[in-house]
């Protein structure tokens, strides 16, 4: 008996458990977990992870060959284009159609395996590009069109349907979203590395007034220490995220709100840490440049500085290591650079394969930084 | 000459590590402080140069009062006054060049000290204080690269490099093994010799008996002896010891002449 849990204990443990497991079920109601969705919609995830890996680097010049063809809408609002018989064509399933139709668009002895891009041709108001598709080996391809209601003749002109075939020719070149990558990635590398310094000017002497062994002596000294002290850990408290959504809802898109949020946020940061390690020095040095008879900023430039340094520096490097991810983040709400570029490509739809490239250019970038960034430390160690 | 009078220190927390404390220190003395830990050694001789400012009582070098001296008097006073630690006290990321050169700061043009610039003399000067301890070689050393003794021996080049009239020494063996601690305190002793004026606390008896011209003693922060070496028998040991103390030998073998 005596070596039995008393009855209240076991039933408490049991009441814990069970609230346990019924918060857990809750949580995964709210956060609308579905394991079935996650196999059901794979298909999707492979082709967004197949642009992914095969990222635009290369590219060729391309030879555009047009085909042009009139399709009124609705039929009878202007003349029925002349059915060609021949040679590269186009045809229609029906000659014209009524807005909102639907109806099949054929091209024959086209540039075979060639990329093809359909255009509306609409009168006074311009192209409506649809999605690409690629002929077969004989140079045909079939789209599903639909007879949009944008495209209905005006004034006795129809819009007509345009078929661009894309045939590359050439040598292979560096495609133009390398060196749009390349350019929003130098962009990006530089953020980082503008608000790094500009945080690390202002954190260091703000760094000094939070460090308690330099700051706290009377009055005064213990209230700057406290004000900055509160500064570095409210401002730490936002995400470079939220403080770069401020930014660009005040300042607009672009590096700049980005730049600011993360000077920002980093200042806070850096002053953080900066601090501690002015707060961890030795004071034996500074005692013994005291009994020396200099003067307070001798003192501390011989015997605090040359302790803090190491630290300081190290500190430095990783936040530029770390400003690099962040601002590629920041990227995406309308922070500029490469995560600006990247968003811009995910979203348009049809610009995987260059998010692709971005993807793999900031794996790189990233890996390039975490190593040198390592590197550097070790060495000051 | 140093003299001390009704020296008394009250930390902020109420501690009293001083209580009422007076004598003096002639020149060309090796007067050494002793007690036990915590019983005021330190505050007293960090009370001299004013590294901690003591609450009550004055203090007199050459009939100056450095307790009433303003700053500027008193980073001149601290000129004088060398000192040497239990912990070294290195920049040990620093060189030892640039730690024996940082203690000529009090005489180095403010402005080019801060950028580092050193004139050839200072440099000479330095080289010369290492070459006084034995270690001119190891100049361009990181001072952490080198060994405990060694390090001490930095610091009393860096002590030298003031052109001291006095050196404060507190416990700058207790961190040593006895072997070292007489080497470095021979270095002080010769420093002695040369009518440099030292005030240095110790533990260990026998090196009380060798190396103390006079000896003063502490205890709770009261100062309860004031005589010579060899007045200091078994039982003014346990006096100021107490009772349960036992006399620990530094080394029970002979200091290496």
């Amino acid at each position: 008996m005596k070596n039995r849990p008393p009855v209240w204990r076991i039933v408490l443990t049991t009441i814990l458990i069970a609230v346990g497991v019924a918060i857990l079920g809750f949580s995964t109601r709210v956060s609308q977990i579905d394991f079935i969705r996650l196999f059901r919609d794979a298909p999707k995830a492979k082709a967004l992870v197949t642009s992914f890996l095969t990222p635009d680097l290369t590219t060729r010049d391309l030879q555009t060959t047009t085909i042009e063809m009139p399709f009124p809408i609705p039929c009878g609002s202007a003349p029925n284009g002349t059915p060609i018989k021949s040679g590269p064509r186009l045809s229609t399933s029906v000659p014209c159609a009524a807005a909102k139709d639907s109806f099949t668009l054929e091209g024959f002895n086209l540039a075979p395996n060639a990329q093809i891009a359909i255009r509306w041709n609409i009168p006074k108001k311009g192209k409506l590009t649809l999605p690409y598709v690629t002929t077969d080996a004989s140079g045909h391809f079939s789209a599903q069109l639909d007879a949009k209601q944008i495209a209905v003749t005006v004034d006795g002109t129809s819009s007509s349907i345009q078929v661009d075939s894309l045939v590359p020719v050439g040598n292979l070149k560096v495609s133009q979203s390398v060196k749009d990558v390349l350019e929003a990635m130098f962009v990006t590398i530089f953020m980082a590395l503008l608000s790094t310094t500009v945080a690390t000017i202002i954190a260091i002497p703000l760094s000094f007034l939070a460090a308690s062994n330099i700051t706290r002596r009377g009055a005064v000294g213990t209230t700057a220490y406290y004000i900055t002290r509160s500064f570095f850990n409210i401002i730490r408290s936002y995400d470079p995220l939220v403080m770069a959504t401020v930014f660009a809802f005040w300042l607009g898109f672009g590096p700049f709100p980005g730049t600011l949020a993360l000077t920002v946020v980093t200042t806070a940061s850096l002053g953080k840490m900066f601090s501690e390690a002015v707060e961890n020095i030795d004071p034996g040095p500074i005692e013994a440049l005291q009994a020396t008879g200099s003067n307070r900023l001798q003192t501390v430039v011989y015997s605090v500085v040359p302790q803090i340094v190491p630290d300081f520096v190290s500190y430095i490097i990783y936040h530029w290591d770390i400003n690099v991810r962040i601002s590629t983040v920041i990227g995406f709400v309308g922070g500029g650079g490469i995560g600006y570029y990247l968003s811009t490509q995910i979203n348009s739809m049809i610009g995987y394969h260059k998010a692709g490239t971005a993807i793999w250019a900031i794996v790189a970038v990233v890996w390039a930084m975490d190593f040198l960034s390592a590197e550097v430390r070790k060495r000051l160690a | 000459m140093l003299r001390v009078q009704n020296l008394t220190k009250v930390y902020p927390n109420g501690t009293q590590a001083l209580k009422n404390v007076s004598f003096e220190v002639k020149d060309g003395e090796f007067l050494v402080v002793i007690g036990l830990s915590g019983s005021g050694k330190s505050t007293l001789l960090r009370c001299i140069n004013r590294l901690i400012d003591p609450t009550e009582g004055k203090i007199y070098w050459d009939d100056q009062d450095v307790t009433a001296a303003s700053p500027a008097e008193l980073l001149r006073i601290r000129r004088n006054i060398g000192m040497v630690f239990q912990q070294f006290n290195l920049v040990k990321r620093s060189s030892v060049m640039t730690n024996v050169l940082s203690g000529r700061l009090g005489y180095a043009n403010p402005w080019l000290s801060l950028l580092g610039i050193w004139s050839p003399a200072d440099r000479e000067r330095a080289l010369k204080a290492l070459g006084r301890v034995g270690i001119a070689d190891k100049a361009n050393s990181r001072a952490d690269a080198l060994s405990g003794g060694q390090q001490q021996r930095v610091g009393i080049a860096r002590a030298l490099m003031q052109e001291p009239r006095i050196v404060l020494a507190d416990e700058p063996v207790a961190s040593l093994d006895p072997v070292l601690s007489h080497s470095i305190l021979q270095y002080l002793e010769q420093l002695n010799k040369e009518g440099i004026t030292v005030l240095c606390s110790l533990h260990f008896l026998d090196l009380v008996h060798r190396y103390a011209t006079r000896v003063i003693a502490l205890k709770d922060g009261l100062l309860v002896f004031e005589g010579l070496p060899d007045e200091i028998n078994r039982a003014k040991f346990k006096e100021i010891y107490g009772e349960e103390a036992q006399e620990v030998r530094a080394a029970s073998f002979e200091a290496p002449v």
